[in-house]
């Protein structure tokens, strides 16, 4: 019997094998590609699920392959259970939280999701047919809108960071550590960054994915559009990320 | 030069309402998303000086000026704390700044905390 992706189920013991045992940060990283190759089709199955709460799918299976990294770190082989089974509430929970951290689903209407949806794409498509940022009216012409409510429908995506600021900050980024090995651990780089000493121990709580695209943009002075496509995200999960987390830095700051 | 002006309450969700006049102006200057975004991030950088995480007891005068593609923006506090609002920038407030706005400064006028904000098209 053959896994999703094509290897025999003892290729894939192998692979885990290999992948724990392994010292070489290259050796890791190119074991860890293959595994996650291996169960991108499940990543994306599960994606497909939550794909109907306005939130382009590309973007949820970056989310959920978040989940798939955190499963290959953590799964035992001694479990008596397949991978893919062990990984799906992990690649779930994932999901779920993206949603839940946004408080999303219950607090935006579903006429300004599907409009901020529908904004994802013709930003990303314009992105690409102009090599760069589109302005407001490229936008508003190619969705048949008015300016207005292009407006109002980027300013969404940011609403919510106001109400998920009660929540508590969760601090796993025990778990993230594989998004570092993924991203080549550059931005580590950021720890020379002059900032103020108490913001260090948030700047280092903050999920790996988010320390990079701060890095990113204030460090390497990349503009969110060219960040999106170095991450294979949209400009739209950009910019809410990275509002979201200066957000976050800031309430740490005060505190 | 053209001005528009506001008077919120000093609490960040009326922030938002900044951000999105800001964004509509600078639309119409022709600021592509990137650009717009980044002066969002700086309106809220900034605001936040004066607003503090959870809000404070007063009103911020915000006074947006267009002229040619550059677009800036003034804010002052009038809070019923004297003090305790500090105004000098973070060094990553101020690594910030630079990377998202042209100018961007906090000041103490006249016993008002205040910021200055700059951005251009194509900066």
């Amino acid at each position: 019997m053959t896994e999703r992706g094509g290897l025999t189920k003892e290729e894939v013991r192998d692979l885990f094998h290999r992948y724990h045992a392994a010292q070489d940060e290259d050796d890791r990283t190119r074991l860890r590609e293959r595994l996650v190759d291996q169960y991108i089709g499940l990543v994306e199955f599960l994606a497909r699920r939550f794909r109907n709460r306005g939130e382009p799918l590309e973007d949820l299976v970056q989310v959920g392959t978040i989940g798939l990294l955190k499963a290959i770190e953590r799964f035992d082989l001694d479990r008596e259970v397949e991978f893919s089974t062990y990984a799906t509430p992990t690649v779930v929970g994932e999901l779920k939280r993206h949603f839940r951290d946004k408080g999303w689903a219950v607090r935006v209407p579903r006429r300004l999701q599907e409009l901020h949806l529908e904004l994802t794409k013709i930003v990303s498509k314009l992105g690409q047919d102009l090599g760069r940022a589109p302005t407001v009216p490229e936008i508003a012409k190619e969705a048949s809108i008015s300016e207005e409510q292009v407006l109002e429908g980027l300013e969404i995506a940011q609403a919510y960071n106001f109400t998920s600021l009660d929540a508590p900050i969760d601090a796993d980024n025990g778990d993230s550590t594989s998004f570092a090995d993924q991203m080549g651990g550059e931005d580590e780089q950021l720890e020379t960054l002059e900032y103020r000493a108490s913001l260090a121990p948030e700047m280092a709580k903050l999920p790996e994915r988010e320390r990079h695209i701060l890095y990113l943009r204030f460090y390497k002075g990349m503009t969110q559009s060219e960040i999106a496509d170095r991450l294979g995200i949209s400009q739209m999960h950009v910019s809410r990320l990275l509002n979201r987390t200066l957000v976050r830095l800031r309430h740490a700051l005060e505190e | 030069m053209e001005t528009v002006k506001v008077a919120i309450p000093a609490a960040p969700r009326y922030v938002q309402v900044v951000r999105l006049i800001a964004a509509g102006l600078a639309s119409r200057l022709g600021f592509t998303l990137d650009e717009i975004d980044d002066l969002k991030i700086a309106v809220d950088e900034l605001a936040a000086y004066l607003t503090g995480t959870q809000g404070r007891d007063g009103t911020l005068d915000i006074v947006f000026g267009v002229a040619g593609q550059r677009i800036t923006i003034d804010g002052t506090a009038h809070l019923s704390i004297g003090d305790g609002v500090r105004t000098d920038l973070t060094d990553f407030s101020r690594m910030i700044l630079d990377t998202v706005a042209d100018e961007a400064s906090l000041t103490e006028d006249g016993g008002k905390p205040s910021f200055h904000l700059v951005k251009s098209r194509g900066s």
